[in-house]
């Protein structure tokens, strides 16, 4: 007789990766209608977390910005946050992951980054929300160089949580 | 084997890719990326770490996270990350 434990399936993780502006209630909203075409059985969607990242109007010294720049190593990226958001996804349990993020030149106001969880519950919806943000600022292969007066500067570090 | 280069590195270095031969021969030293770092000079200058690999650089090999230590095979692609400023 098997013993075999009963597997979950793995989540579905949707992982973009942008070169154009994009409206990120829009983005969630096609996630949500693809999930729910999956079934109401697909994931556990009682709870949903989002966050959205927008590029702020000043650089990191407080001049005025006129565009972020974001470089990344094609493929890498793509599959460091991928693997991320399965990490992620598993510690918690979510059941559904949509990792959204910019490249190119980004203006003020923009979203670059858009991060959503399905989960069973509102903890882990949040938690993976917040732990994979902070995963993919560090993890992720992305550079960002601020744009201001026509000069461009690399930039050094994260922002403070 | 292909070196690649990212954002202010390659500025710094004026280049974002190189092929190299790797040395085979039996009696070789085996090629790392914290190796090839020194050889390539790509330290700021002498005075930037004694132009060894910076804690702060991160080695990818074949497009995954690797120790600066790692020997190199042929046909490998290895990359010097600079820190990370995603999101």
């Amino acid at each position: 007789m098997s013993t075999t434990s009963p597997v979950r399936p793995a989540p579905p993780i949707v992982v973009q990766l942008l070169e154009a502006p994009f409206q990120p209630l829009e983005r969630l909203a096609a996630w949500q209608r693809s999930l729910a075409a999956e079934g109401p059985d697909a994931t556990g969607s009682a709870a949903e977390s989002h966050f959205i990242g927008r590029v702020r109007p000043t650089t990191a010294t407080g001049e005025p910005l006129e565009a972020l720049e974001l470089e990344h190593y094609p493929g890498m990226t793509e599959a460091q946050l991928r693997a991320l958001a399965e990490a992620c996804a598993a510690r918690h349990g979510a059941g559904a992951v949509l990792v959204a993020h910019r490249v190119g030149r980004v203006r003020p106001g923009e979203a670059i980054v858009l991060v959503a969880v399905q989960a069973d519950r509102r903890g882990p919806a949040l938690r993976c929300v917040q732990e994979l943000l902070e995963d993919l600022k560090h993890h992720a292969p992305f550079w960002k160089r601020e744009w201001s007066g026509g000069r461009g500067t690399w930039v050094a570090g994260n922002t403070p949580l | 084997m292909r070196v690649r280069l990212f954002a202010s590195l390659r500025e710094r270095a004026g280049w974002g890719e190189r092929l190299l031969q790797l040395d085979l021969r039996p009696d070789a030293q085996p090629t790392t990326a914290a190796a090839l770092w020194r050889q390539l000079a790509l330290a700021a200058g002498p005075e930037d770490d004694g132009g060894e690999l910076p804690a702060t650089v991160r080695v990818a090999i074949n497009q995954a996270f690797a120790a600066p230590d790692s020997p190199l095979a042929p046909g490998d692609e290895v990359a010097f990350l600079p820190p990370i400023t995603g999101g």
